[in-house]
């Protein structure tokens, strides 16, 4: 392989490796907020995906489309939560848990209905011309996800690191019972940790639309593929979510290029189970056994 | 005078098992309340009802004649009603200034509970307000400011209860629970910590506390209760307590003897509502 090659792996790697990022993102917030694994966060990012095609295609301009999906599903999250989540809060993590996945069959189900099954596209941000860098072709949408995604995990880092409420956060997750007696309240951080997921995996799904475009079955996989990115950094851990992501996207892309592109999702799921077996507390899982 | 805090026929428990089975209790503002018993006699239950956690099956819970028990946790803390939980329950990974700022939470964006209506000028609302109460909570525990940037879970034992009471302190409480203040600590500290509560309580601070260890908890109060399965079965001022033969033979680890002969019975003793 050529470092040309090479570094085109690695450009793709890093594209989805940045929108498995934001998912993992997405399951970390909800699992520190209320320890649950969200089975319906790749239906999220799908849902993010196909609400900015629907409104791009009803004539308003991409920018107003991003931001109305992210409306979109952030409505959608903080609904769910209300309705299927809340009133199972005194029912335990599993009943939750089988209301994630009745929510993922139930929104899949919405968009076949809403958007058909074709496969459909979005126009990249800011056009299709490549630019070359060493000899490889950068797409241009892959700096909008890059940075996109370096901007949101800044974001929530400045959220989480220096405001009281971000910190408020972090207490429920660290030990609920204790927040409470702080006066936090301990439900409204379980919606925000929702509102904040919905929304930060809708932006996953609408910067990756122009790229490998967006059908209602695409959540299944995003979703999986979040999750072995979480589980890989470490689930419940933000950062660990981030550097999970990016490794898997890289080790995918390079799975790519070195083996087949057949192979492309099985790679995934080999280093889920990898993690799985060997180091179930994932690259940074020292913080989540804090959590206990 | 009316109590300050007061319960009145206070039913509470988990599922099907009921832990205080109609407890009255009264406290005077300005007083050491130290409510002793051994493990399961309900004390933290007492304290977890007062606080909303356990919800009451009956009866109910007054903060200067209003109804406390129908806030909600969120708003028992903004009146003022503020737990240090057993275990301290510090937010282990959170730096200890993190802690401190989180116990303000319930003061965020508020007046200071203090700015004139008791005596005690104490500064205001919001981040200004929050700044200065860190102030004093670091000016009362030096430690604490040397480490305020360390995670509260590498604190030692004795940092540890004194950042749990920091933390409660920057509530701004008038009623302060405590659960077992003095668990797990060594006899230094728990002096330490203690000869602290006492300053905090000339200060006007009123406290509540539960403790196993009924010497160290009734020579700090002015005035003990002995619970007993959910019930308070005597009731006296701390230091008639702390002579009582019954009591020392079951709280003081003295063997022998059982309790029940010479001490007045609960609701005759001083001060309750």
């Amino acid at each position: 392989m050529t470092f040309e090659q090479l570094l085109q792996y690695i450009f793709s790697g890093l594209t989805s490796g940045s929108i498995y990022a934001l998912t993992a993102l997405g399951f970390t917030l909800i699992y520190n907020a209320t320890g649950l694994i969200n089975f319906a966060q790749g239906e999220l990012v799908m849902l993010g995906g196909l609400s900015a095609v629907g409104l791009y295609q009803a004539g308003l301009p991409l920018p107003v489309a991003f931001l109305g999906s992210l409306t979109i599903v952030l409505i959608v999250t903080v609904l769910f939560q209300q309705l299927a989540i809340r009133p199972l809060l005194s029912r335990g993590v599993l009943a939750q848990v089988i209301a994630t996945v009745g929510a993922s069959l139930a929104l899949r189900t919405a968009a076949m209905m809403i958007f058909g099954r074709e496969a459909l596209p979005l126009p990249a941000f800011s056009g299709d011309t490549p630019i070359r860098i060493f000899g490889a072709s950068l797409n241009p949408q892959t700096l909008w996800v890059v940075g996109s995604t370096l901007l949101i995990v800044l974001a929530l880092q400045l959220f989480y690191r220096r405001t009281l409420t971000g910190k408020a956060v972090r207490a429920c997750a660290v030990n609920p019972l204790a927040a409470r007696l702080m006066g936090v309240s301990y439900s409204n951080v379980v919606l925000l940790s929702f509102a904040v997921s919905g929304a930060i995996s809708a932006a996953a799904g609408v910067m990756i639309t122009p790229i490998s475009f967006m059908t209602y079955s695409s959540g299944a996989l995003l979703g999986l593929k979040g999750f072995a990115a979480a589980a890989l950094g470490g689930l419940g851990n933000p950062v660990g979510a981030v550097v999970g992501g990016v490794a898997l996207g890289i080790l995918e892309g390079l799975g790519v290029g070195l083996v087949s592109s057949g192979y492309k999702d099985a790679i995934a799921f080999v280093i889920l189970l990898l993690v799985l077996f060997l180091r179930p507390q994932g690259i940074f899982g020292g913080k989540a056994v804090e959590q206990e | 005078m009316s109590a300050l805090l007061s319960l009145k026929g206070v039913r509470a428990g988990y599922g099907s098992i009921e832990v205080l089975h109609g407890l009255d209790l009264g406290v005077q503002a300005g007083e050491i309340v130290s409510i002793i018993g051994v493990n399961g006699s309900g004390k933290s239950t007492l304290l977890q009802a007062v606080s909303g956690v356990v919800p009451l099956r009956g009866g109910c819970i007054e903060l200067e004649g209003e109804r406390l028990d129908t806030t909600g946790v969120e708003g028992i803390v903004r009146r003022g009603v503020v737990q240090i939980p057993e275990g301290r329950q510090l937010f282990g990974p959170l730096t200890v200034e993190e802690n401190l700022e989180l116990g303000g939470y319930s003061r965020r964006g508020r007046r200071g509970r203090h700015a004139g209506g008791d005596g005690r000028a104490r500064v205001g609302s919001g981040p200004a307000g929050a700044a200065a109460r860190l102030d004093q909570v670091y000016a009362l525990f030096p430690r604490l400011a040397e480490r305020r940037r360390q995670a509260a879970a590498t604190l030692s034992g004795g940092e540890q209860q004194m950042l749990a009471l920091g933390r409660a302190l920057m509530a701004e409480p008038r009623l302060l629970l405590l659960d077992e203040p003095s668990m797990g600590l060594a006899p230094l500290i728990v002096r330490d910590i203690f000869r602290v509560l006492r300053e905090l309580n000339q200060q006007g601070l009123t406290l509540l506390l539960v403790e196993q260890d009924a010497r160290t908890a009734l020579n700090l109060a002015h005035r003990g209760l002995v619970m007993e399965r959910g019930r308070i079965v005597l009731e006296d001022r701390a230091e008639v307590l702390l002579a009582s033969p019954d009591v020392q033979s079951i709280y003081f680890g003295q063997g022998g003897g059982r309790h029940g002969r010479g001490t007045r019975p609960a609701g005759q003793g001083g001060g309750s509502a």
